[in-house]
């Protein structure tokens, strides 16, 4: 059984703060992580390789500093790492890294599941799961809570509407796997030691995947950012139990914070 | 009196879509059913997509996969200029295969020029693929759509880092169809104009090598449904020991479930031992970053607001109106909150 997960990093968010006020963003500390949904993710691969054994392969798009976050997937448990980056990969945007990804999964080839996370924390795009699933042809699985693999079969639970549901399916599969689904393992000792001294991450450019700046011409411009308005605390809303209860209904409807 | 004149005196002729052209065109809007009904987010999408096509000058095409006759009406009433229908009785459950294969035939036909899908389980899922099928690339979760009139593209507005702010990102102007999904409850519904009509032409699929991949075994609701880590809860109702009792603690579970949120409490209610230790927000417990989060009969010590900060929308109710929480509390009512919690759980029904 062989399970890729592609991993992302991006800054830690507790390294800046957001002012509303002036519109601004101030980073404190330019530190990266992995996107916190890609470790329940990576989680959800070394459960199915603990229990039926697999080997676990972290995949990147990225710059050079991405080295780091597949180093410590590899401390986490993953057996392989392979690192996309160049100058052209290390600048593409979604679209670029997706097929980026296509390319360095046909290459290492014989995959039995990816598993990716829902969505980025940096991003909230929640669409390179999917868009791997339509570049293979295979069947997806997304909202992921648990996934085991026995006799062949890969059985899913996962969220679905407002419960959810257990599926089934042969592989190959890709998953998407729900954020906090589960909670990450610790790096394991010896094995950080191993990961940063002598484990190798490969590393593969544009022209080893054989995709060329035509391919990776960004799909999309930024326009800038926009940040929620500041807000106005203590407001106090009065009248009998009915009346204040009405009052604060038709507020949280108003500002969409309830349907 | 015959139906055309009648069509006459309402102001209203039938919407006469010309379908000749080059090129991309018109916009899309993929209806999504919950049940027998058309979810909301599919009008707010008709809602949106009419003020793009009126500065576009396109067609509002609605497609209704597995449908029927009444809900593609229901989408002409709320906007829709024509309604294509898939109505193969095997296309009434929602399935991934089926569901792409119909409108992936459909859209490399019809050549939209913009599609809009819900930001929804289903939407999040097709979105992507569609994407992907027709060469193109989506922009999700969309909390604002405008147009650069010049270059004829969508501009998006998108939430990053849990809505911390949102980054603003253009299609290229070679990007066809430029796909979106646009989250729920956030364009306003349309109104509903029975008057307004419009073609349904049914159309079918050839679902030969679509059959779904994945098979269900069992599909459990809502009820039995594991309770979402407090960290990750959009909506959490919280307890603290101005509750008073089992009781009062209980009002908070009920509110929490008519919010479909989470329950939570103070460490003054872990304390009288109504809520378990792993349920306690603040410095000795989680820390949560909710849309809503509703304190009832909690002081609002500064260890307890600590585990609230990044709450997006805090409602305090307290008897006591020099309680440290209404600090720190959007909206704030000063009340026994075992007479309000009811009243709100009432209106809130109806
Ligand atoms: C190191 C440390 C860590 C801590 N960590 C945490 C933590 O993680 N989380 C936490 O919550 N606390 C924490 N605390 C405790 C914290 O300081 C407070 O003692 C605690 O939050 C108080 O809980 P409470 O607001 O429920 O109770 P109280 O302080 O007793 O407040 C009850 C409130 O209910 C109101 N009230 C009474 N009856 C009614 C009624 N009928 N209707 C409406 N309102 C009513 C009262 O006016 C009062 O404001 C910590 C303390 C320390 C020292
Ligand atoms: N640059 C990247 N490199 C590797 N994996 C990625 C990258 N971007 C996204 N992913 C994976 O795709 C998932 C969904 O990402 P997104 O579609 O960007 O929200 C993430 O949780 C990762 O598993």
């Amino acid at each position: 059984m062989r399970i890729i997960v592609p991993i992302r990093q991006i800054l830690d968010p507790r390294g800046f703060t957001v002012s509303r006020r002036h519109e601004r963003i101030f980073v404190n500390r330019e530190e990266y992580i992995i996107n916190p949904n890609d470790k329940n993710a990576l989680e959800v691969a070394l459960r199915i390789k603990d229990t039926g054994g697999a080997e676990v392969i972290a995949v990147a798009v990225g710059k050079p500093r991405v080295d780091d976050a597949l180093r410590e997937a590899m401390a986490l448990g993953a057996d392989a790492a392979y690192l996309l980056t160049d100058e052209a990969l290390a600048q593409t945007d979604a679209a670029g890294a997706a097929k980026a990804l296509a390319k360095a999964i046909e290459k290492i080839g014989d995959f039995d599941l990816i598993i990716t996370g829902q969505e980025t924390l940096d991003t909230g795009d929640a669409q390179l799961g999917p868009w791997l699933a339509e570049y293979f042809g295979i069947a997806q699985v997304t909202n992921v809570r648990e996934a085991t693999v026995s006799d062949g079969a890969l059985r899913a639970k996962r969220d679905w509407g407002t419960g959810y549901a257990e599926v089934e399916a042969a592989p190959p599969v890709l998953l998407t796997v729900a954020p906090g689904a589960n909670k990450p393992r610790y790096p394991h000792g010896g094995r950080i030691m191993a990961a940063y001294r002598e484990w190798e991450v490969t590393t593969w450019g544009a022209e080893a995947l054989g995709l060329d700046a035509a391919d990776l011409e960004p799909l999309t411009e930024g326009r800038g950012r926009t940040f929620p308005p500041e807000r106005t605390l203590g407001e106090r809303l009065t009248g009998s139990p009915q009346d204040v209860a009405a009052d604060l209904v038709q507020q949280l409807r108003l500002q969409h914070v309830i349907k | 009196m015959d139906l055309d004149y009648l069509q006459m005196l309402m102001g209203e002729e039938e919407v006469v879509v010309e379908e000749e052209g080059e090129g991309y065109r018109n916009i899309w809007v993929v209806a999504e059913r919950v049940g027998d009904e058309l979810a909301p987010v599919t009008l707010e999408m008709l809602n949106q997509a009419q003020q793009l096509a009126s500065t576009l000058g396109a067609y509002v095409m609605a497609v209704l996969v597995g449908g029927d006759e009444t809900l593609a009406q229901e989408l002409i009433y709320h906007g829709a200029d024509k309604v294509f229908l898939f109505d193969d009785p095997a296309l009434k459950d929602y399935a991934l295969e089926p569901y792409i294969k119909a409108l992936g035939d459909l859209f490399a036909e019809k050549m939209p020029e913009i599609v809009l899908c819900g930001a929804t389980d289903v939407g999040g899922e097709l979105a992507p693929r569609l994407a992907r099928r027709l060469d193109a690339v989506a922009l999700t979760n969309c909390t604002g759509l405008t147009l650069d009139a010049s270059q004829r593209t969508l501009v998006c507005t998108m939430p990053v880092y849990d809505g911390e702010y949102s980054e603003v990102v253009a299609f290229s102007p070679e990007v066809h169809p430029q796909i979106v999904t646009v989250q729920p409850g956030v364009f306003g519904l349309p109104y509903r104009d029975e008057y307004r009509s419009a073609e349904v032409e049914t159309v079918a699929v050839d679902l030969d090598g679509a059959q779904p991949r994945v098979k269900v075994l069992n599909v459990v609701a809502e009820a039995e449904r594991e309770p979402v880590p407090l960290p990750k809860a959009r909506i959490i109702v919280s307890a603290g020991r101005g509750m008073g009792d089992a009781e009062g603690f209980a009002l908070v579970e009920q509110l929490a479930a008519a919010l479909s949120g989470e329950v939570a409490g103070s460490r003054g209610a872990v304390d009288e031992g109504w809520i378990d230790e792993e349920k306690q927000v603040g410095m000795g417990g989680a820390t949560v970053r909710p849309d809503l989060y509703i304190a009832c009969g909690i002081s609002g010590a500064i260890q307890h607001y600590f585990g609230i900060q990044d709450a997006k929308f805090v409602v305090a109710i307290n008897r006591d109106e020099n309680a440290p929480i209404f600090k720190v509390a959007d909206v704030g009512i000063v009340a026994d909150a075992k007479e309000v919690i009811p009243a709100i759980i009432e209106a809130l029904e109806a």
